[in-house]
This record gives C-alpha cells, sequence and structure tokens, in this order.
C-alpha cells in the first residue's frame, strides 16, 4: 500500500523520499511544494489545522495569482476594490482551495500573526475573507502573497448586485424562520396547558389568558413569517395557476381568523397552535432547499477581478480583463486561460480546449489560428489580437444556448400542485354548501360546523407530505455526497429509467496517468527514467507534466520547449529528449515499433542523442467504479447512453461499446441537446462535468455535474456529485424511490384522514377541537414517517 | 395560581427580548456563514489550552 502526502494526501509513489520532521512527528511528501506549505504552516505554530481538518486533501501550491494584485497600484481600481478610512484599508477577496473549516481557521491565524494586519474574517460558506489592515504597516500585495505561501490563491473581489441581493433575502429569510420556531414553541407551551385543562378541568379566566398568550406569539408568525406564502399565493391568483401557496394560505388564515374570532366571542376553538407549526415546517423545508441551491456554486466568481496584460504601443501593460476591447493584443503567460476569443500573433503553442470540447488532448495551433475563450494557453507566452469579448465570445454563445435549453425543459409536474389546484375548489364549495345547508336548517351553530369542515380539510399533512419527505432525503444524500439543488430532482430521479454519461471527466478522472513503461536501455532502471522525465517536464504547464511531478526530478539544466513536439534538456552533459514521436524522428532517431498501439493512449518517447531510452505510455483513466456502476444501471433495467466530444477511436479505448446502449462520439455541445431532445423518453438523466456539457445538462430532465466541473456546468445542473464517486447515483436513486414511496404513504394518509373526517364534520358531529387536535397529530404522523428516510 | 397572570406575561417578555437580539444577530451577519460558526469552537478551546 502506497503512503499518502502529509499535506495534500495524495499517493506518494515508491521513489519519492521527501521528508520533514515537523512536530516531532516523522512526515512524508508527494512534493517539495507541499513540502514547503507545510512547514511554513507548523513553523508559524499552526499545525492543529491537520489534526482538525475534515479530509485529509490539503491545498496545494497554486497558480501565483499574486501578479492580480499588482493592478491595485492603479489609483481608480484600488479605490474601487479597497475601502478605505483613515488608517485602515478593507479588501475583499475571493479564495480558491478552501475546504473545511481548518482553512478558514488557518487563513484567519496565519495572516492574523502577520504585522500590519487588524482583522480578518473568512467566509466558508462564499470563500471569501474580508481583510482590514493598517496600509502603513502592510500592503494588499503582502496579504496576497502570504495567502500565496500557504497554498491558497486569492482575488480581489467585489460583491455584485445579484449576489447582495440573494443575501439580504437570506438574511429574511432566517429571521422569518427564527420567528416561527420560538412563536411555535410559546404557542405550543400554552396549547399543551390547554389540552390539558379540556381533560382535567381549568378555570375560564386561565384559559382566556392562554388564548390571548397563544394570539400574541402566533400573530407574528402568521403576520410576517407566512408572507411567502400569500405572495405566492396573490401570484398564483393572477397566473390562474394554483399551487400549494393558495390551499396553504386559504388554510392558514381561515384557521387564524376563525381562532380570533373564537378568542374575541369566547366561543369555538382556538387553532393557533396547528397553524404555527404548520408555518414553521413549511419554511423550514423551503429554507433548507434555498441553502442547497446556493451552496457550492461559485456564482460570485464573475465579481472577481482579472488581470490581463496587453501591449499597447510595444508597451506592456496591466489591466483589468472586463477593461479589454476587440483590437487589443493581449498577452498571455503558459497556463493561463484565455479570456477573448482571437487570433494568435505568436509562432505556435498548444491549447487545452477541454472546457469547450472536453478533450483533454491539448491541441497544436500556429499562427493565425483562432484561439477560444475559456480554453487554456500550456506551452509558451503568446501574443493573441483580440477579436470578441464577453458577451460575444465562444463560450458565452455556448451560456445562450443553455439557457435556450433551459427554457424546453421537460417540466416535472410536481403532483402535489398539481392536486392542490382541485382541491382549492372542492374545500371552498364544501364549506360553503355546508354552511348554506345548515343555515337553512335554523342551525344555530352553523358558523362552527363550516369552520370544523374548513380545519377537517385544511390540507397541513397533505402539503406537509410531500416536502418533509424531500427535505429529509435532501439533507441525507447530502451527507453521501449528492447535492439537490432543485426541487423536483428526487421525483425525476425515481422515475429515471435512462442515464446519459458524458466520458471525459465523468467516467474518467480527467488527466493523464502513466499506464506503461517500457524500457529499451537496460542499463537504467525506471526509476532513474522517471526521474529524468520528471526533471525535464518540472516547469512545464503542459498537462502531461502533471503524471510526472510526483517523481524526484532530476537535476536537469538548460531546459527548453519544442514547440508542439516536446522538451530536452542537459543532465550530467548528455542531451536528453523527451516527447512524441515526430520528435524522435526530427532529432533522427528511429521510432521503436511497438504493437497493439491503442487509440486513447498516447506514447511519449525519452531519447538521448544516440538512441531511444524509453516509451512511456499515457492514458486517461476510468475512474475504478466506472465499470461495476455501469452494470449496476443496467441491472436495475436502466438504459445507459454515452454522448461524447472524443473521436470514436478515443472512447474505443478505454470503453467498452458494449456497456452501453448507445454509443455517440464526435458530438458537439450543441448536438448532445439536440440528441436528447430527440429521444421520445423524458426520464433522462444527463451526467456531466464540462462546459461542453452544459447545454445537454440544461436540457435533459434531471442533470448532475460532477464536483470538479466548472461553474457553469453546476449552475445548470439539478445536482452536484460532491463526492465523485459514481456508485452514489445508484444510492441515489434507490433512496429517490424510497422516497417516492413514503411521499405515497403520506398522501394516502392524509387524504384518507381528511376524506373520513369530511362526512363527520359535514354531519356537524365534531367539535372544532377534535378537528384541531388530529389536524396536529395526522401532521406530526407525517414528519415522523419522512424520518425514516434519514439512513440510506 | 394567581402568579400565572404575573409569570407567563414576564416569560413573554423574555422571548420577546430573546427575538430581539435574534434578529440582531442576523442582520449582524451572525448566520452569513451557516457552514462554518458550529466548528469554530472545536479550534477557539485548543486555542486557549495552549496559552494555559
Amino acid at each position: 500500500m502506497s503512503k499518502s502526502c502529509f499535506h495534500c494526501g495524495d499517493p506518494i509513489p515508491a521513489s519519492i523520499n521527501i521528508t520533514s520532521n515537523l512536530q516531532n512527528m516523522h512526515c512524508e511528501f508527494c512534493c517539495y511544494g507541499c513540502q514547503a506549505i507545510a512547514e511554513h504552516i507548523c513553523g508559524a505554530d499552526l499545525s492543529l489545522y491537520y489534526e482538525r481538518r475534515e479530509s485529509s486533501a490539503g491545498s496545494r501550491l497554486t497558480e501565483d495569482n499574486t501578479p492580480i494584485f499588482e493592478l491595485l497600484d492603479n489609483k481608480q481600481l484600488y479605490n474601487q476594490y479597497v475601502h478605505q478610512t483613515e488608517n485602515e484599508h478593507v479588501i475583499q477577496v475571493s479564495l480558491t482551495g478552501i475546504t473545511c473549516s481548518a482553512c478558514a481557521w488557518l487563513i484567519e491565524k496565519h495572516l492574523g500573526q502577520q504585522v500590519g494586519i487588524k482583522n480578518i474574517h473568512v467566509n466558508l460558506s462564499s470563500s471569501v475573507a474580508t481583510i482590514t489592515w493598517d496600509p502603513a504597516q502592510a500592503s494588499v500585495q503582502t496579504i496576497a502573497s502570504e495567502l500565496q505561501f500557504i497554498g491558497y490563491a486569492a482575488t480581489p473581489y467585489l460583491p455584485g448586485e445579484q449576489y447582495q441581493q440573494s443575501r439580504k433575502e437570506k438574511k429574511k429569510a432566517i429571521i422569518r424562520l427564527g420567528i416561527a420556531g420560538v412563536g411555535m414553541m410559546q404557542v405550543m407551551m400554552s396549547a399543551i396547558a390547554m389540552y390539558a385543562g379540556d381533560l382535567q378541568g381549568m378555570d375560564d379566566i386561565y384559559r382566556q389568558m392562554l388564548r390571548w398568550i397563544s394570539f400574541i406569539f402566533a400573530t407574528p408568525v402568521v403576520m410576517y413569517a407566512g408572507w411567502p406564502f400569500y405572495k405566492g399565493a396573490v401570484r398564483d391568483l393572477k397566473n390562474h395557476h394554483f399551487t400549494m401557496d393558495l390551499p396553504v394560505s386559504i388554510g392558514v388564515l381561515l384557521a387564524f381568523g376563525s381562532s380570533v374570532l373564537a378568542l374575541y366571542t369566547q366561543t369555538g376553538h382556538v387553532y393557533f397552535d396547528s397553524v404555527t407549526m404548520f408555518i414553521f415546517f413549511l419554511l423550514l423545508g423551503r429554507f433548507l432547499e434555498t441553502i442547497a441551491r446556493t451552496y457550492h456554486i461559485g456564482a460570485h466568481q464573475q465579481d472577481a477581478l482579472a488581470a490581463v496584460k496587453i501591449k499597447l504601443k510595444n508597451e506592456l501593460k496591466t489591466i483589468p480583463q472586463q477593461q479589454l476591447k476587440a483590437g487589443d493584443t493581449v498577452i498571455i503567460e503558459p497556463g493561463q486561460t484565455i479570456p477573448v476569443d482571437g487570433v494568435l500573433l505568436s509562432n505556435t503553442t498548444s491549447v487545452d480546449e477541454s472546457s469547450l470540447t472536453g478533450e483533454y488532448t491539448p491541441i497544436t495551433k500556429r499562427q493565425g489560428d483562432r484561439l477560444k475563450a475559456q480554453t487554456i494557453n500550456i506551452e509558451q507566452q503568446i501574443e493573441i489580437h483580440v477579436e470578441n469579448v464577453g458577451q460575444n465570445t465562444h463560450a458565452a454563445a455556448i451560456s445562450r444556448i443553455t439557457e435556450r435549453a433551459l427554457g424546453d425543459k421537460p417540466k416535472v409536474a410536481i403532483v402535489a400542485d398539481k392536486v392542490a389546484h382541485y382541491f382549492v375548489i372542492a374545500v371552498l364549495i364544501t364549506a360553503s354548501l355546508t354552511y348554506a345547508f345548515w343555515s337553512y336548517m335554523g342551525e344555530s351553530e352553523a358558523y362552527w360546523i363550516m369552520v370544523s369542515v374548513l380545519v377537517v380539510t385544511c390540507p397541513c399533512a397533505l402539503s406537509l407530505a410531500t416536502p418533509v419527505a424531500l427535505t429529509t432525503i435532501t439533507n441525507t444524500l447530502k451527507r453521501n455526497g449528492f447535492l439537490i439543488t432543485r426541487g423536483h430532482v428526487i421525483e425525476a430521479l425515481a422515475n429515471t429509467n435512462h442515464i446519459v454519461f458524458d466520458k471525459t471527466g465523468t467516467l474518467t478522472q480527467g488527466n493523464f496517468s502513466i499506464t506503461d513503461v517500457t524500457c529499451f536501455d537496460l542499463s537504467l532502471s525506471k526509476e532513474q527514467i522517471l526521474s529524468i522525465i520528471s526533471g525535464l517536464e518540472q516547469h512545464s504547464k503542459h498537462p502531461l507534466a502533471n503524471a510526472f511531478c510526483s517523481f524526484i526530478p532530476a537535476n536537469v539544466t538548460q531546459i527548453k520547449n519544442l514547440s508542439s513536439l516536446g522538451v530536452q534538456g542537459i543532465l550530467d552533459q548528455n542531451t536528453f529528449y523527451f516527447g512524441n514521436s515526430s520528435l524522435i524522428q526530427n532529432i533522427g532517431l528511429s521510432v521503436p515499433k511497438c504493437d497493439g498501439a491503442n487509440a486513447a493512449e498516447l506514447s511519449l518517447y525519452l531519447a538521448n542523442t544516440q538512441h531511444v531510452i524509453a516509451k512511456i505510455t499515457l492514458c486517461d483513466v476510468l475512474r475504478p467504479e466506472t465499470e461495476s456502476t455501469i452494470k449496476a444501471l443496467k441491472q436495475q433495467g436502466i438504459r445507459v447512453s454515452l454522448l461524447t466530444g472524443d473521436t470514436l477511436e478515443s472512447a474505443r479505448g478505454i470503453l467498452s461499446s458494449s456497456w452501453f446502449d448507445d454509443f455517440k462520439t464526435n458530438c458537439l455541445p450543441d448536438e448532445k441537446w439536440q440528441w436528447i431532445k430527440e429521444q421520445s423518453n423524458h426520464n433522462i438523466l444527463m451526467v456531466g462535468d464540462g462546459l461542453n456539457d452544459v447545454p445537454a445538462l440544461a436540457g435533459a430532465t434531471t442533470s448532475l455535474a460532477m464536483g470538479a466541473s466548472s461553474d457553469l456546468a453546476k449552475l445548470h445542473s439539478d445536482a452536484i456529485l460532491l463526492s465523485e464517486h459514481l456508485s452514489t447515483i445508484i444510492t441515489a436513486i434507490s433512496s429517490a424511490k424510497r422516497c417516492r414511496k413514503v411521499i405515497k404513504q403520506n398522501l394516502i394518509w392524509a387524504a384518507s384522514y381528511n376524506a373520513t373526517l369530511l362526512p363527520l364534520a359535514i354531519a356537524g358531529l365534531i367539535p372544532p377541537w377534535v378537528a384541531a387536535i388530529g389536524m396536529a397529530l395526522s401532521s406530526l404522523l407525517v414528519v415522523v414517517n419522512a424520518t425514516r428516510l434519514t439512513n440510506v | 395560581m394567581e402568579s400565572l397572570f404575573l409569570l407567563i406575561p414576564i416569560a413573554g417578555i423574555f422571548v420577546v427580548i430573546a427575538i430581539i437580539i435574534f434578529i440582531w444577530a442576523v442582520k449582524g451577519d451572525q448566520f452569513d456563514d451557516l457552514n462554518r460558526e458550529g466548528e469554530r469552537i472545536l479550534f477557539e478551546d485548543d486555542d486557549t489550552d495552549k496559552k494555559l
């Protein structure tokens, strides 16, 4: 069993031996970057971080993000991003790499120890830190580099209007929930006293006092906390489409109104307890749903400052990305995301277009070729002539397709809402007929009989039945790494009979690993070979270089990038080359013949000036659970399809087409969506990760994005697979089915309860207080039944 | 039993005070980060241990 890195938790290859003695512990690391961060953290006496963090994956040394802060040398920008008072400057930065509260603690402690930092607060939910410092003793740049030291990249950040708005609404929702909760408890206490009084006898004066107390606490709950329901009901009436909001509002207001009347006339029964409990549980369900929806989505990313370098009359200048315009010449460093559509002015480079196409193998671009926004420059510094910015780029076009797809989305009608429509009408007619009948019969209690009818038919249990079960299952699944962000997911998941997978990054791990090393020169061991390659690749931004970074780099000097071929460097006065077969031919050697070439695999060669030393085979490998998951899904009778942007050969290389019912390759983002739209079956679950999957994700009935997906993919999916573990999908589907069963039981119970008591109430046989107890108990039963869903 | 006429309203006043404090806390951003505050106590504890 291989050991794992003390800092980042990645497995350490056997050939690596980087150790430190920290806090009297022998610690091993996978690379020097992790060692540096861990030594820095323990050196500052913050090793508690390692004891407290939730996962063993620490943030690795990231891209150097500090140049962005140089932009703030510009006075105008500085004023925009930094709030200044006489001896205090405050900035908000968005951080990448934060995973749990230990990270937040580490950042606060570490920065807090620095000179001149007055205050720092890290918000874990939004990954935003607010930092206050004394401008005489510190600067934004020093703050940024301190964050960099412990492995977090910071970007200046200005909360946008939308974010401010959603924050305000969330605060209001919390206040409503709090008031409903506290109010409910108070009213319940009085109610229990009154129920006891009904059994044992109670002086009227005490009963009347308890009624008043209930009234006082129920009023803010009904008037303030319940407001969103009334707003929804008014909207329903305007749109002539009735949702559950309408019966809820009618039920609440009638029950409250008749209770007030009972209080005033001192006859009849009060229902303050049922009303407040009802409002609290419904609000709780809605609140949890909203939190889940906004959690883990970097919706605020667009508000972060991004820097680009441009060439202006042969002079280099750094400007904020938002100020780029068509016609500029922009300079992109290796590893940087290209922010615009444009034409390559430099000779050659290669780019990673995986965000658009899903294909991780870099694509070589030559002078005059078009480059697209959201792709990543890999090989060297390049100059680009800007053609399109912002909304006109190719990536923005994908977002627009997505919006269209969202509009076309097959609606999963929520059963409760469908029922609600007829339910409301039926209840109102029944109640008025009952009242009319008893008045006509000259019954003095006619009004109270009508109230009984309304209370009995009050859809408390009925309207709680679905949300309570959904809230419970949503929380249970979240603990298992399956985050639901839209309400209809459970119902749709339970019906799913067709799952569509993307390949790269979804079924595969989305990065290259070494699958085979063939040595032709037996004087060198496998470890030595990999160490030479690691030395050659140590400064490379090429995605392939990551596969080697876990080996100790040999001391290679004079490393040169050979564009679209590979690298060369000198070790112990010998020149080594590492690259593809064209490189080998270029230096005058012959490529060794090997059989069984696989299109999904990439073969690279290490050579010196005389001969080829070794062939390294790299491949984007499948997730370990892919095969078993697909087989298990098929066993349940679910149709499994593959839609990928890759070529047929490369998809065949690692996936067997016999696993799938449909095997579609070479799909453009638009085609993926079209294919899904053309399916006659509407119970499709789409699983994907990249920007190229976004339209398909938006268009499918239900969509699931992998945890490491692009922000846009997460934003447009109905659920996020945080665990990154495909077998969680099976758990989710079976949980959804169980949830549907519980909802059914709840609905049947609630409906039959209402249906049995209704005739009795119409007949005037049920006094209002019995109806109220019945209502409370039936609601409680529904809640208890739903808690059975907490176990997976 | 007459004491109830005094005690229950007093209890009510406490509830009102609690709600006011709650609203004040929400407005002061104390509920901004529901994922973190629950665990903060774990960290602070260890800190004081070290100082002792």
